[in-house]
């Protein structure tokens, strides 16, 4: 119980900050593609996505680490034929409705509509710029990361991620059959290198996903975008170009059609879009992922108040062993000045009710001669 | 879809009192938590416990974030860089300028950049946070957090002011404060005096047990060459840690039965121990500095656990793995738990937006126009009436299977879901109230 109060000016001794505590999330590509036989990949009976564990998921330490899945919109077109991609899964291909359904679902969760009526979902697109209907992406890979890991956003300008674009002998290859280097990156780089946060990043913002930061293909030349990431909400959307042709990075031309593994049979990523199954389309993703690394963020809100200690006051205490035999055990003289030992702050109400305590490490020598401003930090 | 409201009575809060159960065995060095093995990793098998959660058994890791990951440094910054790391941390070491991008090792770790708000983290001393780091550079520090008991063993616990163990005078005021349960505690009592006597102080993290440790519930049990020798109980539930049993103690020296060989501070989580007598009258090797074996005593007891004493370290000899202890005791945790009653009374929730609802190849709509929609008032209800005869169709009746139940807020945002394990029937004259727990 203190002998008095010292009442906060809620102007000047009171204060609020912010500090952003990150963490690097690396993801390996050992993780994703196969260390552990595929039991940490979780495949669901509706098919429609499959979930990513860092170690078998029938184990009680296994983290979830992200989903994946694929889509495409009504229009997306075939190259070479007259038909959309929709016309030509629902022709020879399995599950049309559920890839258009769960293009149209991301689509609409965190872009919105295109009209004031509602009737119509936005498209991906690979620009800053979603109501100019150009670099639109209308197949995609979604890969949505688990909260988890990204905790309350990912970092601006953190995200990257190196995936094997070659065909599927050589899909993350650096070096041709000779030793030489390739003219073309099999393994390429995508990441939000120029969303870095403040007003000169190049971020999207007032979407309902949240703010969002384009991907790019590291070096490439011309300057190539082939996704998107959603930095709140946590998830990278891929256009399927990104496996249509290996990227041009030395500056020699390449025309050819990777082609990657689906199962046994080879495909080439529209097929794949097409006759694969979405489990099956995303395990040949899966497998060409090198690396997955960002940073998360989580925000720290603290209340510092500036508890000041006068000179005049505190210099007594009311512990029932500062006296004995009538006498301050503090003092070796009667007429030594006050003295007193501060070992703890307690915040009170406008009750006097006691709502925290501050504990100093070590206790603070108190007397007339000296003054005192002790910072104490709330966090929450 | 119809919304119900949650009335006063279908609404409360209460507190679910739990009493974790936790036991660990130490034997030579080795800490058992909850008779859990060490579980090797597949690809942690490096640096560091090369186990899947990266910490050593008989440690709790903390968030359980790097699973199974090796310890790895890559030449690889976090953000991408177009250099290596190393090469980007040459050219930012050659300029002097704060370095603000990381390495990837291939493990989650935290950081923070150093500014004016002066957060570090605690491991960081404040010197080496002062002159260690510029403004603007980056503050790592690594995962996993871990947890695991101590047992620290001290010869002098308090002698004078200048010599002490800062652990057991850190605890003397709590001592003498628990001192109104029972004289035990007291530093000086009619027990005698703790000060000045060989200590063996256990110290458990609150982690394992939550706010307290339930009296009554502790045991201490030590082994000789596998055999329980004795046994130490809070039966009083008053903090007396009271000796149960000795296999040979009437045989080879005095009964000990019945007494007070320690302390436990159930809030803060730490076993006291001062019996000092001979449990049985075998020798072995339990205190490095001593250099000689010695009777086991509850002063001894613990040796190995986190301690840095094992079999192969300096001093100690083989007979030091016949010693083995098992420490058990029940944890208090309390969860604030909301619960809630949604109802679906009798003539309620019987219809269902589900398609498969209605009859198949109906025509829901009647007439549709820009400015009305008409739907066909005589559209048929699917049957879903089950019949135990073959070949018949059983009588239709109104009746739907619930299979979830949504939460909402005043605006109508989707606040929660709670799914049944099976969906149940939900007939028109039946009534049913669905009970909903939510730890908060």
């Amino acid at each position: 119980m203190p002998l008095n109060y010292e009442p906060l000016d809620i102007n000047t001794d009171v204060t609020t900050t912010r500090t952003l505590l990150h963490e690097v999330i690396p993801l390996s590509g050992t993780i994703v593609s196969g260390t552990y036989s595929d039991n940490n990949i979780k495949n669901y009976t509706h098919g429609m996505f499959q979930s990513v564990y860092d170690y078998p998921y029938l184990s009680s330490s296994a983290n979830h680490i992200f989903d994946i899945t694929m889509g495409f919109t009504a229009a997306a077109t075939v190259s070479g034929r007259g038909l959309t991609l929709s016309a030509s899964c629902a022709a020879s291909g399995v599950q049309n409705s559920k890839k258009l359904n769960t293009y149209t679902q991301f689509a609409q969760t965190l872009l919105g509509y295109k009209n004031s009526a509602g009737n119509e979902v936005e498209i991906f697109e690979s620009d800053t710029d979603i109501s100019d209907d150009t670099n639109q992406m209308t197949s995609c890979y979604f890969i949505t990361l688990s909260r988890l890991i990204m905790k309350e956003q990912i970092k601006k300008g953190s995200f990257s991620m190196t995936i094997g674009t070659g065909s599927f002998a050589s899909g993350l290859a650096t070096t041709g059959s000779s030793g030489t280097s390739l003219n073309k990156a099999m393994a390429v780089v995508l990441h939000d290198v120029s969303a870095s946060a403040g007003t000169s990043g190049e971020f999207k913002s007032g979407l309902p996903g949240g703010d969002y930061g384009i991907l790019y293909v590291s070096g490439a030349s011309p300057v190539t975008a082939s996704g998107v990431i959603f930095y709140q909400a946590g998830v990278v959307v891929l256009s399927s170009s990104f496996m249509a042709n290996p990227y041009n990075i030395t500056g020699a031309a390449f025309t050819g059609a990777p082609y990657w593994k689906v199962g046994a049979t080879n495909m080439n990523v529209q097929s794949t879009f097409i006759t694969a199954s979405m489990s099956g389309a995303c395990d040949a993703l899966r497998r060409r992922i090198r690396n997955i690394s960002f940073n998360n963020t989580t925000e720290i809100n603290s209340k510092i108040y500036f508890c000041r200690v006068p000179h005049n006051k505190y210099n007594y205490s009311a512990n029932p062993t500062y006296t004995k035999d009538s006498k301050i055990q503090v003092k070796d003289l009667a007429s030594d000045p006050p003295l007193s030992y501060i070992t703890t702050v307690g915040l009170y109400n406008s009750s006097n009710e006691l709502l925290a305590v501050a504990k100093v490490s070590e206790p603070l020598k108190k007397d007339p001669t000296n003054e005192l401003t002790l910072r104490v930090r709330l966090d929450y | 879809m119809s919304y119900r409201k949650i009335g006063d009575s279908d609404l409360f809060f209460n507190t679910v009192e739990a009493h974790p159960y936790v036991e660990f065995f130490i034997n030579d060095g080795n800490v058992f938590y909850n008779t859990q093995p060490r579980h090797l990793g597949h690809r942690n098998t490096g640096s560091g416990p090369p186990t899947v959660t990266a910490v050593s058994s008989g440690f709790l890791s903390l968030y359980e974030y790097n699973i199974d990951r090796p310890f790895k440094g890559e030449n690889r910054a976090i953000p991408h860089k177009k250099n290596t790391y190393l090469e980007e941390k040459a050219s930012y070491d050659a300029v002097d300028k704060p370095i603000n991008f990381l390495q990837d090792n291939n493990r989650i770790y935290a950081w923070i950049s150093k500014d004016s708000s002066r957060t570090a983290p605690k491991t960081l001393t404040r010197t080496d946070f002062g002159g260690g780091f510029q403004n603007g550079e980056v503050i790592t520090f690594d995962y996993p957090l871990s947890a695991s008991i101590t047992r620290e063993y001290t010869g002098s616990s308090y002698t004078s002011t200048a010599s002490y163990n800062s652990h057991y005078v850190a605890l003397r005021n709590r001592l003498n404060f628990y001192g109104i349960r029972s004289p035990h505690y007291l530093v000086d009592s009619p027990y005698g005096n703790k000060d000045g006597r060989p200590i063996n102080i256990i110290s458990i993290p609150s982690i394992f047990y939550g706010s307290k440790i339930r009296p009554g519930t502790v045991s201490l049990k030590w082994y000789f060459t596998g055999t329980l020798a004795a046994e130490l109980r809070d039966e009083n539930r008053n903090g007396e840690l009271i000796q149960m049993s000795a296999t040979d103690n009437g045989v080879n020296g005095p009964q000990h039965s019945a007494s007070v060989a320690g302390v436990v501070l159930y809030e803060e989580g730490i076993i006291l121990l001062t019996g000092s007598w001979g449990i049985n009258n075998k020798l072995c090797r339990l205190v490095e500095a001593l250099g000689s074996d010695v009777r086991p005593a509850w002063i001894y007891f613990g040796a190995g656990c986190n301690d840095s004493l094992k079999q192969s370290s300096t001093g100690m000899n083989n007979t030091f793995t016949s010693a083995s202890f098992g420490i058990s005791f029940e944890g208090q945790t309390q969860t604030q738990v909301m619960t809630m009653f949604a109802h679906a009374r009798r003539g309620e929730a019987n219809y269902s937006n589900n398609p498969t609802f209605l009859k198949k190849g109906q025509t829901r709509a009647l007439y549709t126009s820009s400015h009305v929609y008409q739907e066909d008032p005589t559209i048929l209800i699917a049957n879903t009436v089950s019949s135990s005869l073959v070949d018949y169709t059983a009588s239709f009746k109104r009746q739907v299977y619930i299979s979830r139940v949504a939460m909402y807020d005043h605006n109508r945002n989707m606040l929660g879901l709670a799914t049944l394990a099976t969906p149940v029937l939900k007939e028109e004259d039946r009534s049913y109230a669905f009970k909903l727990k939510m730890d908060i």
